[in-house]
């Protein structure tokens, strides 16, 4: 399967930002400084549960939740 | 003028008489200094308290100091922030950081002080300053539980020891610490920018970090080989040359096109040590330098143009100053803050985001 990392990223900086347009480059640089690159990730990435994990981590500390647009 | 700058190299206690004469009679809602470890710097911290009784008073201590573009060694610099700029101002001590001590309790002293969350506080008109320990090991740490906490922007930088490397003061509120970050959290009139730069362009190659001590900002292995091997190899020379490359060529987390540098500190055996924790699996940029004067006055132009600068504070790499020291180049680029009131030191590491190296930060009142 692929995809799920980017769309779990594009929550995170979607739930994060709020529509703010300065949160979401925000977001995505606290993202890359915690080892999640945005910029690595597109449509046909792989699903690797250890980068999952360390989304769902990060989710966690951005007090943001990756709930039913995800798939688990 | 509501943003003022002031100095002085007189040995305390005629050194707080000297910074309060050159404030004359105003009443600045905060006051930002940046000192000399040569001053007994309790006794310091003490006397600006109390010379800015009505003031948000909060420094640290240097591995140099600068006052409109001048550089300074074994003085105390000050930036006077007047109503007509910062409507409240508030510092908040997070002690004990490298034994991993919460930002939260220090966020919550900001908030009870600003009588709101947070998050309800207009991003255009609130910024905040950390100053750290810059021996502690832990500015990542504090700079990424800031970053979960809160969407406001904090800049700053490490407090320094004039590169002693035995011990690093942060002072706020009367009390001096070490150990611990200092946050200051400003209300402004007229709203503020933030400059990052850096005086490097990707090479190109990249090297993926496979094998870390991230604790120990360590990197030991590179693309599975071992890191000094993989960083010789991608510089295409031999490893026992590759330290004398470090300065020249640091790493870059690339994000958006902007490198947030790692500078490398030694080699221990075939790994590196950096001056900032690197991720097992981060993709890092391999960086070559370019001209630190041409790129800040490219930065601070481009910031004259966007608009009127009351002033600003700027957070300098030590390594950056210290190459200015090397090639002569202080005067030009001191020249580059012309007609504007700064002030600044020379840092262990400067803070935006998070905690990077050979970077200027800079904190801009409009």
């Amino acid at each position: 399967m692929a995809g799920q990392i980017k769309q779990m990223i594009d929550s995170i900086v979607e739930q994060r930002a709020n529509g703010n347009p300065t949160i979401a480059l925000t977001t995505k640089a606290k993202l890359a400084l915690k080892g999640v690159n945005p910029g690595s990730f597109s449509e046909t990435s792989p699903d690797d549960p250890v980068i999952i994990a360390k989304i769902r981590k990060i989710a966690v500390d951005f007090g943001v939740q990756l709930g039913s647009n995800e798939r688990k | 003028m509501p943003v003022t700058t002031a100095f002085s190299t007189k040995p305390a206690p005629d050194a707080v008489r000297d910074l309060r004469a050159q404030c004359g009679d105003r009443k600045p809602r905060a006051v930002i200094f940046f000192a000399s470890p040569r001053y007994h710097l309790p006794a310091l911290n003490r006397e600006i308290s109390q010379a800015f009784p009505e003031a948000c008073v909060a420094g640290c201590s240097t591995a140099g100091e600068v006052v409109c573009g001048a550089m300074l060694n074994g003085s105390v610099v000050a930036m006077f922030l007047d109503e007509d700029v910062v409507e409240h101002a508030a510092a908040a001590v997070v002690e004990d950081v490298s034994l991993g001590t919460s930002v939260r309790d220090a966020l919550l002293k900001l908030e009870q002080n600003f009588q709101a969350p947070l998050s309800s506080l207009d991003l255009r008109t609130h910024v905040g300053l950390v100053l750290l320990d810059g021996l502690s090991g832990a500015q990542e740490r504090v700079m990424e539980e800031l970053g979960d906490a809160t969407d406001l922007f904090f800049v700053g930088g490490s407090a320094g020891d004039d590169l002693k490397l035995e011990t690093t003061h942060v002072l706020a509120n009367g009390r001096l610490h070490t150990d611990a970050a200092v946050l200051v959290l400003l209300r402004l009139k007229t709203g503020f920018d933030i400059v990052k730069t850096q005086s490097f362009k990707p090479t190109g190659k990249t090297l993926v970090a496979t094998k870390v001590e991230e604790g120990q900002r360590q990197v030991i292995e590179f693309d599975h080989r071992p890191a000094l091997d993989a960083y010789a190899a991608a510089l295409g020379i031999a490893p026992e040359q590759a330290s004398s490359q470090f300065f020249r060529h640091p790493l870059g987390l690339m994000i958006e096109g902007d490198p947030f540098v790692r500078s490398l500190r030694d080699v221990a055996g075939r790994s590196i040590r950096f001056y900032s924790h690197i991720k097992e699996g981060m993709e890092l940029a391999l960086l070559e330098a370019t001209d630190i004067v041409e790129d800040t006055r490219a930065a601070i132009e481009a910031q004259k143009t966007a608009g009127q600068i009351r002033g600003l504070i700027e957070f300098q790499c030590i390594l950056r100053t210290q190459q200015l020291q090397d090639e002569g180049r202080c005067g030009q680029y001191g020249a580059i803050f012309s007609g504007i009131p700064m002030v600044g030191f020379s840092t262990y590491g400067e803070a935006y985001l998070g905690h990077v190296n050979q970077t200027s930060t800079i904190l801009i009142f409009r």
